[in-house]
């Protein structure tokens, strides 16, 4: 749609521009009609002029007619005077006539017609019959000179009636014309106003449609937002800078709703982690207080009870034992705290991984009657660049688990075998398996599954420490399993290349 | 077999040093059954209907708090005094109000666990 990209002020000045040459070209049009109506009333007032000269020139000739009669019938000179003052005026009216009519060509040959009839008047018929009035009276005042006289006079009336019929019919047009012309000034004026506030209407109206409606729209979705609700959405598009206001309104409700469910999910993790702080409190003090339950227990028995030499050494032995166990139990700890700022020291060295299997597959041997261990360590010497104690601790962590993981007893099964520069170490066991929904927290700090709620001691740091161990020697640790299926862990580490 | 008249203590511990610790405190005297995790404490105690169960909390399979529960549904332990033995810190209200007659933060003073012995069976046979 090219349309909707065009921009809301390019369609507003587009709009403005059409509105204003509609409303000036209806004021032109009335501008016109006034014009017009103006032209007809002066062409109108113009005849009129034309008239009044004509019936001041008929009067006249009236004069010049009463004075010629008056001379003739009475032989008085004085009856002379008004039509030689007639006679002298008559040039200069007809010039004030003929310039009247000077743009009207039909007009102004009927003037000359009238000027040449009345001159021919003067002097082929007046002007003679006053110089014979004195020495022939008779002739004078015969039936011929006073019919010619007479028709004379009448010709030129009927050329006067003539001049004034067609100027009448000219002021009747203009007057028509101008009272026409009136009528279409007012239609157009009233048409125009009309039309103008109709298009300012719609104007009115687009603009609402196009701006008003949509920034309430936004107003109120961004009330909605400051009110917290996030999931808040405008329909897009719109014309121009409507369609990116609404567009960009959306991505900033997409931003502030992402972020929000980012703080919310680092909040979880904030106080998952506090949580697995204060269960770490309470792991660390439970875990420490068994040993040290035994060793401040068997003191306590040695220093106030009488107990024979064999039992106080073996009293001595456990507190022996546990007294260790508990420095083993710190030592975990520290280690997990170093590996979580990867601060684990090794002590690399030449060694056969399988020796180190074999020696803590013996040692476990003995600590379960309900559990077998089967090693396949054929592929010997399996050597790796490595630290012999802290690759046995390792070791020994996937044991322990195999064994306290699989309370029923069963098989654990140790496989150490090389493949293409790589050695891999496996444990299987036959036990609990872990549900898929665990197991992506297995290798996490502190983290022990179903172990608690089963009764399964240990302070979930082994695996954690286990595999940094593994990830400092350059090599990687992982697992498969499934709920009541058993687990198999197994660790590579690059072959040492001198094996 | 202790003569009939010996009481009888049912030690509920996973961890062998403490149930010898236990015996060796408690000394001679009782008939002593031990159970090394929940279910062969619930076992054990349908068996002997010892007088005095010391139970240790968290055991593999049958939690001690289980244990507990379970031995109140079944009707109540009619003439058996039960101490929970526990290294949690804050256990000691729970495993009250599911029927505990008394409590013991580990580690403990072996003169504490004589005292609750000798309080709740009088003192032990000659």
């Amino acid at each position: 749609m090219r349309l909707r990209s065009i921009s809301l002020s390019s369609r507003i000045l587009v709009a403005s521009i059409v509105l204003a040459v509609i409303v000036a070209g209806v004021f032109a049009l009335l501008i016109h009609a006034i014009l017009t109506l103006d032209d007809a009333r002066e062409r109108e007032a113009h005849s009129k002029e034309v008239t009044a000269a004509t019936v001041v020139l008929e009067k006249l000739v009236v004069d010049l007619e009463t004075g010629l009669r008056g001379t003739v019938l009475s032989l008085d000179r004085s009856f002379l005077e008004p039509w030689d003052a007639a006679v002298k005026e008559l040039p200069g009216r007809f010039r004030g006539l003929e310039e009247l009519v000077a743009g009207d060509p039909a007009q102004l040959r009927r003037v000359r017609a009238v000027r040449t009839a009345i001159n021919n008047y003067v002097n082929d018929f007046a002007r003679p019959l006053v110089d014979i009035a004195r020495d022939a009276p008779a002739v004078v005042r015969s039936a011929v000179a006073t019919e010619e006289g007479q028709r004379r006079v009448d010709e030129i009336r009927s050329q006067f009636d003539q001049l004034l019929a067609t100027e009448d019919a000219r002021a009747e047009a203009s007057a028509e014309s101008a009272t026409t012309q009136s009528r279409r000034a007012i239609i157009i004026g009233v048409v125009a106003l009309l039309l103008s506030a109709l298009l300012i209407l719609l104007f009115g109206l687009y603009l609402r449609r196009s701006m008003a409606k949509p920034v309430r729209e936004v107003a109120t979705a961004a009330s909605s937002l400051a009110g917290g609700d996030l999931s808040v959405r405008l329909e897009e598009g719109g014309p121009g800078e409507v369609g990116e206001l609404t567009s960009a309104f959306n991505n900033m409700a997409e931003e502030l709703e992402r972020r929000g469910r980012e703080l919310q999910s680092q909040n979880e993790m904030l106080r998952e982690s506090e949580h697995r702080k204060s269960e770490l409190i309470r792991i660390v003090s439970h875990e420490l207080r068994t040993p040290l339950a035994s060793i401040l227990g068997f003191t306590s028995v040695l220093l106030t009870r009488d107990v024979g030499e064999e039992e106080q050494r073996q009293y001595l032995e456990i507190i022996d034992r546990e007294g260790r166990r508990l420095s083993a139990l710190l030592n975990d700890f520290l280690d997990a705290e170093r590996a979580d700022e990867g601060h684990l020291q090794l002590e690399p060295e030449l060694i056969d991984v399988g020796r180190v299997v074999a020696e803590q597959v013996r040692l476990f041997e003995g600590q379960s009657d309900k559990h077998t261990l089967d090693m396949d360590l054929r592929a010997r010497p399996l050597p790796v660049h490595g630290d012999a104690h802290r690759l046995a601790q390792v070791v020994g962590n996937l044991l322990s688990n195999a064994i306290k993981y699989s309370p029923e007893g069963g098989t654990v099964q140790v496989v150490a075998e090389q493949d293409d520069g790589l050695v891999r170490v496996s444990v299987r066991d036959e036990g609990l398996g872990i549900p898929d929904e665990l197991q992506e927290n297995v290798f996490a700090k502190f983290f022990r599954g179903d172990a608690p709620a089963s009764g399964i001691p240990g302070s979930g740091l082994g695996l954690t420490i286990a595999r940094s161990v593994v990830e400092a020697h350059g090599g990687r640790m992982n697992f498969e399993s499934g709920r009541g299926k058993g687990s198999v862990f197994w660790l590579e580490l690059p072959k040492a290349a001198g094996g | 077999m202790q003569a009939r008249t010996a009481k009888t203590i049912l030690i509920c511990e996973d961890d062998e040093n403490l149930r010898q610790l236990i015996r060796v405190v408690i000394g001679a005297g009782y008939h002593v059954v031990e159970a090394s995790d929940g279910d062969e404490a619930l076992e054990l105690a349908g068996e002997h209907h010892p007088d005095l169960i010391i139970l240790d909390l968290m055991m593999p399979r049958v939690s001690g708090m289980d244990v507990l529960r379970r031995l109140h549904q079944d009707g109540g332990p009619t003439g058996t005094h039960i101490v929970v033995m526990s290294a949690w810190p804050d256990a000691d209200g729970a495993a009250l109000e599911a029927g505990a007659d008394a409590f013991l933060q580990k580690p403990f003073e072996p003169d504490a666990l004589t005292a609750i012995v000798n309080d709740v069976l009088g003192e032990p046979a000659a």
